[in-house]
């Protein structure tokens, strides 16, 4: 296991060398440039020279590559040119935040996504399972922005029972979490129905029914275990969006994050910023697959053999 | 209990631990305080430092106090300025400085502060405010001079710019880099608590203040004792705060939420006049716009009138010329400004060799009326566009629409791949006109691509050999109409700037003062009750 574990550990190495070059390469092919989005009326042509000197703009794209690589090495993500802070204090400040959002998120998506998908699993066939699949196929063609407005209007407005944005107290965090849990509680029902549905069928379970043991004890001790690889595999690629994926989440509730710093980089083409904030979410993917290949290889050895 | 009974029983605890309902969520202090939203234009602003600043928002208004202040008529009043006088050759600027006025850290204002504060702005993002005055002198402590480089009539207006709040040189230069981020400290009505990038600034209202402006009936300390500057991105969930009272005043709505606004007892607004033009640019360098006939041709196609009711609901004005309507210089030759005509657009394609063929589509040398309209991907934008291609469709102009994000326009404008593009400036001085005119500037702002002699010869005189506020209003009218006659541009649309507010906590003026709803006006909101 430790040996399995350290060359998936060494295969990142690459594979953050490409991400590197992918992160930098794209923004930059992206038509747009930042120092348009810094000029006012009344700035001068000789402005926008020094802007572009400061920045290293006026340079190849390989040496600020080469220059940002090196610096990156050392750990400097550099400093954001509309912002003028540096990267890794923004990436810092915005962090908490989605951390914050992305934990509850998952965690309330993977427990409710869970127990939905074992109960339609139980209860196949029948209107419990038809009701539950229902809401399934709501909750993944729900935009989330028009979900998130229309929980405002009903728990905020309507009832007064949370605030309507903002991001002061554990009460703010009920509707996003709401609000961004939702996709992801239909995609780990979905999953986890499947997977209990086809394990329940495989001739172990068979063999247990043989012997007598209770179905509540089947269920919960053996058929749930195996069922859980599947979604163990989700929920690893799932650590990527925990950081980034609730954008619009952040948008309506007027929470801070680093989906809205991406955006806002993006759109005032923010290079050193958005090189940072997509070099951190690539980098939680990987790390995120990694995780998921341990679990699973920890979960079955057969996976862990066959990678080896 | 049975196997399913258990599984939902779990499932049901899962749901309602996840769920975790649970009311109250503010409760309201003694002493009046309030939550403003701000304007979708001010969010995002990573520091309240003014000197290096690119983007401001309303804050530094409240922390800062300026020289001089603009109303709503764009005219100047005094502020830490009591009087100023200009030299008749515009060479000399004198200041006569408020006394008894004091820093929140208790620092005295004074004559030395602004000779400390002036040179700050170079190697700054607003260095060119400045850049006109070669150095300070002190008369006395509380006389300042300006010797300037150039004669500049308009540093008056760049002195009442929200970039020119004037912090406290103490505090400034202790902080370095985290002034306005950590510390912010300046003479006007709020002190700064705190400041959360992207999320919210709490500030303190000043006991100490006592030189208000002329432009606020409050001369004192701030009504509001504690006010929450909010960041909310969203429109919709911005206009929720206020309905719920989350949020007493928002800082820019946008106008398609007037009649929702007006429908609310519990809620008001109130209007300024606009800070910015909707137009249409002209690439001169790309045909067909490289003829003055099919540029007025197009200008005179499109209907204003139709445009403001179909897409800003009748709010704002039509937009006739290029700068905003408060400014004299915009008073031009009313002959000269652009109205609908379409019979004379007819008559101009027709004349300019430009012949119907039988699906109605003009066609010259074999080549058919087809141009590209460029616009960002705001709604607005959009249906401006819309409106746009079908009016040209009446002189028989066929469009075609790119949509793209805001700064993908600008750099198609910069590489001059457009054709006409749907454009909007928020600027309320009449140098906007060398920003998107100038030769200087091409190619980009001046995406128009304009070189002609003549207007650059008119662009140096007004905006270098003016000497006196005077002679620069007169010389940007003869600038404009220049321009105006050479039609690089169709004004569309002035908005208003409108604030909306909760009558249940919040008493706003009846009339606002400033060009916007920033410190004249906040020092005179009061709280209900």
């Amino acid at each position: 296991m430790i040996g399995f574990t350290l060359r998936r550990l060494v295969l990142l190495l690459p594979v953050f060398l490409v991400v590197s070059l992918v992160v930098f390469f794209i923004i930059h092919l992206v038509p747009g440039d930042p120092i348009d989005n810094l000029l006012r009326a009344g700035s001068t042509p000789e402005q926008r020279l020094q802007i572009a000197a400061k920045y290293g703009l006026d340079r190849s794209l390989i040496e600020q590559y080469v220059t940002w690589m090196g610096r990156l090495l050392t750990g400097d993500l550099g400093t954001s040119i509309i912002q003028g802070r540096p990267v890794s204090a923004l990436i810092a400040r915005n962090l908490p935040y989605s951390l914050e959002l992305g934990v509850a998120a998952l965690l309330f998506s993977t427990l409710t996504g869970i127990a939905a998908g074992v109960i339609a699993a139980s209860y196949q066939g029948t209107r419990v399972d038809d009701t539950i699949t229902g809401f399934i196929l709501l909750g993944s063609t729900v935009p989330s922005f028009w979900l998130g407005l229309m929980l405002i209007l009903v728990f905020a407005v309507w009832l007064g029972w949370v605030p309507v944005s903002g991001a002061r107290g554990w009460s703010s965090l009920i509707l996003p979490v709401i609000a961004a849990g939702l996709g992801g509680i239909a995609l780990v029902a979905r999953v986890t129905r499947i997977a209990m549905i086809e394990t329940s069928r495989q001739d172990f379970v068979m063999l247990l029914h043989a012997k007598g043991l209770p179905p509540f004890i089947i269920q919960l001790r053996h058929v749930l275990r195996h069922a859980m690889v599947p979604v163990v595999t989700i929920l690893s690629l799932r650590i990527g969006w925990v950081l980034g994926g609730a954008v619009t989440i952040e948008y309506v509730f007027a929470r801070p994050g680093l989906g809205s710093l991406l955006i806002r980089a993006l759109n005032q083409r923010d290079y050193p910023l958005v090189q940072g904030c997509l070099l951190m979410l690539a980098m939680a993917v990987i790390i995120g697959a990694l995780i998921g290949d341990i679990v699973q290889a920890a979960m079955d050895p057969r996976q862990r053999e066959a990678r080896a | 209990m049975n196997r399913r009974g258990f599984l939902a029983s779990v499932s049901v605890v899962t749901l309602a631990a996840g769920l975790g309902l649970a009311g109250g969520y503010s409760a309201r202090a003694s002493e009046p305080e309030a939550v403003f939203a701000l304007g979708s234009a001010e969010i995002g602003a990573p520091h309240h430092d003014p000197i290096r600043a690119t983007l401001l928002s309303t804050v530094a208004t409240l922390i800062y106090d300026r020289l001089i202040e603009q109303d709503v008529d764009q005219s100047y009043h005094p502020h830490l300025a009591e009087s100023w006088e200009n030299s008749p050759d515009g060479m000399n600027w004198t200041f006569k400085l408020r006394q008894g006025v004091r820093f929140h850290d208790g620092e005295p204002f004074n004559a030395a502060t602004i000779a400390w504060w002036i040179p700050k702005f170079k190697g700054s993002p607003n260095e060119y405010l400045v850049d006109a005055v070669d150095r300070v002198e002190l008369v006395d402590d509380y006389t300042v001079r300006f010797i300037m480089k150039r004669a500049e009539p308009n540093l008056i207006y760049n002195l009442a710019s929200s970039f020119m709040g004037i912090p406290s040189p103490k505090a400034y230069d202790a902080a370095g880099d985290n002034f306005g981020v950590t510390e912010a400290v300046g003479t006007g009505p709020y002190k700064l608590e705190s400041f959360a990038v992207g999320q919210e600034t709490v500030l303190v209202a000043n006991e100490d203040y006592s030189w208000g402006s002329d432009l606020s009936d409050n001369k004192g300390a701030p009504h509001i004792k504690r006010l929450t500057l909010r960041e909310i991105p969203d429109a919709s969930t911005a206009f929720l705060e206020l309905k719920t009272g989350g949020v007493g005043l928002l800082l820019g709505v946008p106008d398609q939420f007037l009649p929702q606004l007006q429908a609310e007892e519990t809620l008001d607004f109130r209007s300024l006049p606009g800070f910015g033009i909707t137009y249409l640019a002209f690439n001169t360098r790309a045909e067909p716009f490289g003829d003055a006939a099919v540029r007025q041709a197009t200008a005179l196609a499109v209907d204003q009138g139709a445009i403001l009711k179909s897409v800003f609901n009748g709010v704002g004005l039509e937009a006739h010329q290029f700068l905003i309507s408060t400014l004299v210089e915009s008073k031009i030759d009313p002959k000269l400004e652009i109205h609908h005509d379409l019979a004379k657009a007819n008559e101009l394609l027709d004349k300019a060799g430009w012949q119907r063929g039988d699906d109605g589509i003009r066609v010259k040398d074999g080549k058919p009326l087809k141009i590209k309209l460029t616009a960002q991907s705001e709604t607005a934008i959009k249906r401006t566009a819309e409106i746009v291609q079908a009016q040209l469709k009446a002189i028989g102009m066929v469009v075609e629409i790119d949509i793209f994000d805001s700064t993908t326009v600008v750099d198609q404008l910069k590489k001059g791949q457009h054709q006409l593009a749907v454009r909007q400036y928020g600027w309320n001085n009449a140098d906007i006109l060398d920003w998107f005119f100038s030769t200087t500037n091409i190619p980009y702002p001046n995406s128009s691509g304009w070189q002609d002699e003549k207007s650059q010869e008119l662009r140096n005189v007004a905006m270098q050999q003016s000497k006196t506020l005077d002679e620069r209003v007169a010389n940007f009218r003869k600038y404009q109409e220049n321009l105006i006659g050479n039609f690089l541009f169709v004004p569309i649309h002035e908005p208003v700037q409108n604030y909306a507010f909760n009558k249940t906590l919040l008493e706003v003026p009846e009339k606002l003062r400033g060009t916007q709803l920033v410190q004249a006006t906040t020092v005179d909101i009061k709280v209900v009750g």
